[in-house]
């Protein structure tokens, strides 16, 4: 199966990089990267997805999961979605979880 | 009509999505609308992989096509497990703060928002969930 993400962390900031299809058989590979995060010191969390070109409920679930799980008051990005999946996060009521932007600034 | 069948298994999961993306590909949906048909197919098709056939393996079947007055296309998906349908479950509070959100109901929650309308007949030992979508 390919991998169509890289996790990297580094000074209390994780960085996800999205591509391809986030769906059920996907998004537990991310689901496990991002369980190695738990505990960890980190204030926030960047989905770069301008090369997502799919998503469903498995992605949006980890998503949702990476908050719950690493801590509520970190905060979310998601950068560069395209309209297709930013349309499927504000139909799911998840952009209310998240920053949706077009570009991230360190 | 196109019409496949196969074990429903997560090695099956990227045939039977393409199968489903070309099919609505095939009959002219645009990009966006092809992958809310995904997103609400694929749903259904997890459903029936992790749930239809806890003891032993079974197939999934997926019927396609578009109706009779061309006004849209429906996708039938198919299998023989115990009675089941995945739209009896209840929604989740999209309004609620993330560490209140429930994980489970999203799925169906979001095949409600992309399906124009949809259907659960148990028949005979089948559980059949018809998806249909109007072409504009």
């Amino acid at each position: 199966m390919e991998t169509n993400f890289s996790v990297n962390y580094k000074n209390k900031v994780v960085k996800v990089t999205l591509a391809g299809s986030l769906d059920a058989k996907r998004a537990p590979a991310l689901a496990d990267e991002i369980k190695k995060l738990i505990g960890k010191d980190i204030e926030k969390i960047v989905f770069f997805a301008k090369d997502l070109e799919y998503i469903s409920s498995a992605g949006l679930r980890v998503i949702i999961f990476s908050k719950q799980k690493i801590g509520t008051d970190i905060k979310l990005y998601m950068v560069g979605a395209t309209a297709d999946v930013l349309d499927v996060i504000r139909m799911s009521g998840i952009d209310n979880i998240m920053e949706i932007t077009d570009i991230y600034e360190e | 009509m196109a019409d496949i069948i196969m074990p429903a298994n997560m090695e099956n999961f990227d045939r039977l999505m393409d199968f489903i993306q070309i099919e609505a590909e095939n009959v002219g949906f645009d990009k966006k609308l092809v992958n809310k048909i995904r997103l609400a197919c694929e749903e259904i098709i997890i459903n029936v992989i992790n749930y239809a056939y806890p003891d032993k393996e079974g197939d999934i079947e997926i019927k396609c096509n578009s109706n009779k007055n061309g006004s849209g296309f429906f996708i039938k998906i198919i299998d023989w497990g115990a009675p089941f349908n995945p739209l009896s479950k209840p929604e989740p509070d999209i309004n609620a703060p993330a560490d209140e959100r429930e994980i489970g109901g999203l799925g169906i929650f979001l095949v409600r928002k992309v399906i124009d309308k949809f259907d659960y007949i148990r028949e005979g030992n089948n559980n059949i969930l018809t998806l249909f979508k109007y072409f504009s």
